[in-house]
């Protein structure tokens, strides 16, 4: 590891006793200060991340009308999962579509990243580009343009399959989920010699047999992350969702957008909390999961961000 | 070459469902923008076809609420980088390497809380009757009712909160690369604290900035649910008049129109905002070259 | 049927009619229920993407009734203690959605084309007409809707339905305003008041109608020229006032403002319909330091309807639906929760029996009708939808 740092012709090379005394005075405050500075400054960010959550958690034991008004203390929102059919096929049909769109997201994003981290062509840098237009696109856009086309799709071409309320979802939430993957499958392998394939194909395994047992194992922490993201996306999509559900399969997140106007009651923030609480353990879950497999957190995280 | 072909070929399936479900419905969503609105219960109609959506989509009426979007987009993304940059660097330098991941976590627990719902929370927070704003008089920080809500402020408070951890994650990502070790390595060499940041953790770090700032601003600017859930009126942002052209007023074209405009300021701007952050470079580039042959 | 198995195989019973039988029988060999098969999936394949009628809903004959039903409704505009007693009474779930306009139902249901999976929708008086040429309406059968005898005859066979084919009364009200007596300490009295409040007290308190038509109703009403106008001039006077007058001081647009603006005191000034006041007053924490405002000299008086979608997948239940919401005796309970006249006869006598609060905000005097006019899809609907933009584009800047 080598560090080149060019400095101006006028400052000689200073004595090592004499610029260590002279900096160290002059750092220890900056340095006392971040001591305690920096710590406080992540507390308050971190407060401040977790005031809204703290907030729905506790209104979600509000029995009342509407949300935003305490009345009195109780359980009863938490019932509403159970007893109100809306709210819970609103659950079941956030679930159904997520799970869908993450399998296919997954499937279809490691295909393409493993092809763009081990098959390096013209081709690649148009893959990018779109899956950056995808990026750059602001979901508002996509769901603007995806409505008339499914309409378009359903009634004037006939293909009535997207009139049904879970294909329309599906398509909807994998877009962005596609990108993603692609993108973190590919960063993954990128930084991996592909030394180990090529071994793997000397030995005379076929392709598919390389594909399956060393690619794929290789990719599988990112493969993972991704299938999270996307799932987790699924579930929070709401704008391209709101645009293209048809009444009768309607996630979570469009059932509270259409409270919004009908009047916010208190299962609302109920639902959410459950949800909270069954998402943190399934994190914990894969959490746990990868860290057997080896990776440390900064790991997981680099792999997340994109290497 | 059989080995190229089969290789390719597994990114055909990605190809085809990005082109089906992308790629054609904004090209027609383009082409739409072309057209116009030839009466009160038809959405839009193609065959003549000029830039007029263009000119109205810029007038005075909603040329506004472009610049409004801006101003919450650049602002935003601003205060996402001055509250996250410390946290990241705090997590990824100052942080023991066991406890990183549980505050990662931390970081990343309010994303796995539904979007809309964790902004309704902050409407109850920013209630004018509700705990905060009664606590707030009482202590005499504020003369009457908490007015925040329904207010540009509140937009902007309700995006930073909503994208910080997508501005820290990157952010924790590029300063855990610039490893001990070089820090060190400049201080040997004389520099002290706040040097060492601002002139080699800073400079290599710099694609995760870019990432994080990237990643913030773009949804940042389409955002339409913030806006619509804290904004009331004065929040008004270009994604909520994109929903109400086709939601409300049936003027696809018009709407159309306004979302091209809305990703050509996106475009833009970054591009405004890459040149500048260049020009302003290469007076520190000139006298300080700081190159890593191996970063990792 | 069961062919024997080929081959000394056991039986494989196929079932089917007649002639496929004969025809599938003797394709039944191994290799050729192979082809058979991957035809047979081929078919479905391509049934699933043929072109099908758009639309299979048809008229409802008084069949069985499906298990959901989809309601496109204003907000908050249901008992839903109601929509359960209907679901236990009869069966189909029921599941509501909400817009804040009549534009955007009719943005909704032309974008979708049939696809938009709602049952009931719920239009003001003026837009059923247009939306019935339109194709977006159902034909109702008045037959399967045995209560519609019972309704007043006041509020059926009004002018923008003289047969009733489209929609049957579900409500009727007004629009007025409410105001915070802590804020704005003088008495008003209309919508010149009103117009002078927004502009000194309650500026920056103050809340709009998300709707095209009332909100630039206020223009009009306050200076005596009928909201019906298709004048350019007045439009054009219309857009600045409100552009420039009114959105200056606006903080929020909200159809609905008794479900959060009112309670939570969000403005001081709310333009806001009858029965949304009655119930967002009540809901507050003190409701005495609201009053509520008729709007003078003239305001508007609307109906809103119980209409079915075109492509309605549930024909039955939304007839069963609608006969029992306008069944008399669930009336009193409908009108305390959305604190409107629903329509039904003898509804006055029935409240006012049953002791409900505030019926001076649900019932009105016969001076008061006069001064309320019924609104009209005119030519110039689309200008006043550009104003109602306008008007908004202005207040976010």
């Amino acid at each position: 590891m080598t560090v080149v740092a060019e400095r101006p012709a006028e400052q000689a090379d200073p004595s090592p006793s004499t610029t260590r005394a002279g900096s160290g005075r002059r750092a220890k405050a900056p340095r006392n200060v971040s001591r305690w500075l920096l710590p406080l400054w992540a507390t308050l960010v971190f407060v401040f991340l977790f005031l809204p959550i703290a907030v729905v958690i506790v209104y979600s034991f509000n029995v009342g009308r509407l949300l935003i008004s305490w009345d009195h203390f109780g359980f009863d929102s938490f019932a509403a999962i159970v007893t109100k059919p809306a709210v819970r096929d609103a659950v079941l049909v956030s679930l159904r579509t997520g799970l869908i769109a993450a399998v296919l997201a997954t499937a279809l994003g490691t295909l393409a990243g493993i092809a763009m981290a081990r098959t390096p062509g013209k081709w690649v840098p148009w893959f990018l580009g779109l899956l950056l237009l995808i990026s750059v696109t602001p979901e508002i856009v996509d769901a603007v343009a995806l409505l008339p086309w499914v309409v378009f799709l359903g009634q004037d071409l006939g293909l009535s399959i997207f009139n049904d309320g879970t294909v329309r979802l599906v398509i909807g939430q994998s877009l962005f989920s596609i990108a993603i993957v692609s993108y973190i499958v590919r960063a993954r392998l990128v930084g991996l010699d592909a030394k180990l394939e090529e071994a793997s194909a000397d030995l005379y395994a076929k392709p598919f047999t390389t594909f399956a047992k060393v690619t794929l194992p290789l990719a599988m922490p990112a493969v993972l992350a991704g299938f999270l993201l996307s799932f987790t996306l699924g579930l929070d999509n709401t704008i391209v969702s709101a645009f293209v559900q048809v009444s009768g399969t309607t996630p979570w997140p469009v059932y509270v957008l259409s409270a919004l106007r009908s009047g916010l009651r208190p299962e609302i923030a109920a639902v959410s909390t459950i949800m909270l609480v069954l998402t943190l353990g399934a994190l914990a879950l894969v959490a746990l999961v990868l860290k057997k497999a080896g990776d440390s957190a900064a790991d997981i995280a680099r792999t997340m961000a994109g290497g | 070459m059989r080995k190229l072909r089969i290789r390719f070929g597994l990114a055909l399936p990605a190809w085809v469902w990005l082109l089906v479900f992308f790629v054609v419905p904004i090209g027609v969503v383009v082409w739409y923008s072309f057209g116009y609105k030839p009466s009160i219960f038809s959405t839009n109609a193609n065959d003549k076809l000029s830039f007029d959506r263009y000119v109205e989509a810029l007038s005075p009426t909603f040329f506004a609420t472009f610049q409004n979007t801006l101003w919450v987009g650049i602002a935003g993304t601003a205060l996402c980088l001055i509250i996250g940059a410390p946290v990241a660097y705090w997590i990824a330098v100052k942080c023991a390497p066991s406890r990183r991941g549980m505050f990662l976590a931390l970081v990343m627990v309010p994303f796995w809380t539904n979007f809309l719902v964790r902004t309704i929370g902050w409407q109850i927070i920013l209630a004018p009757e509700g705990w905060l704003s009664h606590a707030l008089q009482f202590l005499g920080v504020i003369p009457g009712p908490l007015g925040i809500l329904n207010t540009r402020g509140a937009v902007l408070l309700g995006v930073v909160y909503n994208y910080l951890p997508l501005m820290i994650l990157p952010l924790f990502v590029a300063f855990d690369r610039v490893s001990g070790p070089l820090r060190e390595a400049s201080k040997d060499l004389g520099a002290g604290s706040w040097q060492t940041f601002f002139r080699v953790t800073i400079p290599l770090a710099q694609p995760g900035i870019i990432a994080g700032v990237l990643l913030v601003y773009i949804p940042l600017m389409g955002d339409y649910i913030t806006a619509t859930v804290l904004g009331g009126a004065k929040g008004n942002m270009v994604g909520q008049i994109v929903a109400s052209q086709f939601q409300t007023a049936q003027n696809w074209a018009l709407g159309s129109a306004m979302a091209v405009l809305l990703i050509l300021t996106i475009a833009l701007s970054i591009g405004v905002m890459a040149a500048i952050g260049w020009l302003v470079t290469i007076p520190i580039r000139r006298s300080y070259r700081l190159t890593l042959e191996d970063a990792r | 049927m069961a062919h024997g198995g080929a081959h000394g195989q056991p039986p494989v019973r196929v079932l089917a009619n007649a002639t496929s039988a004969r025809k599938i029988g003797a394709e039944l060999t191994r290799r050729g229920f192979l082809a058979t098969a991957l035809a047979a999936s081929g078919a479905v394949l391509f049934t699933a993407c043929a072109p099908q009628k758009a639309s299979a809903a048809s008229q409802a004959n008084g069949g069985p009734l499906e298990d959901k039903l989809s309601i496109y409704t204003w907000s908050d505009y249901d008992d839903p203690d109601l929509l359960s007693a209907f679901t236990k009474k009869k069966g189909p779930k029921i599941v509501v959605d909400a817009f804040n306009s009549n534009e955007e139902l009719v943005a909704k249901l032309v974008a979708a084309r049939g696809t938009s999976g709602y049952d009931i929708v719920v239009p003001t008086g003026p837009f059923i007409l247009p939306m019935a040429e339109n194709g977006l309406l159902e034909r109702l059968n008045l037959d399967l809707i045995p209560n519609f005898q019972t309704m007043n005859p006041h509020f059926i066979h009004r002018t923008f339905d003289p047969k009733n084919e489209y929609s049957i009364c579900k409500a009727w009200g007004t629009t007025g305003f409410a105001y915070d007596k802590t804020v704005i300490k003088r008495e008003l009295t209309g919508w010149a008041d009103f117009i002078d409040a927004a502009q000194n007290e309650a500026s920056g308190k103050t809340s709009l109608l998300d709707d095209p038509a009332p909100m630039c109703g206020i223009y009009f009403w306050s200076h005596g020229i009928d909201w019906n106008t298709t004048d350019e001039k007045h439009l054009a006077d219309c857009e600045a006032f409100m552009t420039k007058e009114i959105a200056p001081h606006v903080i929020s647009f909200d159809s609905a403002p008794g479900g959060q603006i009112i309670p939570q005191a969000t403005a001081a000034l709310v333009q806001v319909y009858n029965g949304d006041a009655r119930t967002g007053i009540a809901a507050s924490k003190n409701p005495e330091r609201w009053q509520w405002v008729l709007g003078a000299p003239a305001t508007e008086i609307w109906m809103d309807n119980w209409s079915i979608a075109k492509g309605a997948p549930h024909p039955e239940a939304a007839h069963a639906f609608i006969n029992f919401i306008i069944a008399p005796d669930v009336q009193v309970k409908q009108m305390d929760y959305i604190g409107y006249d629903t329509g039904v006869e003898g509804n006055q006598q029935r409240a006012e029996e049953a002791g409900l609060e505030n019926l001076d905000m649900v019932f009105f005097t016969e001076e008061q009708i006069a001064t309320m006019h019924e609104g009209k899809f005119t030519k110039a609907q689309e200008r006043i939808v550009a104003i109602w933009n306008a008007t908004k584009a202005a207040a976010g800047a």
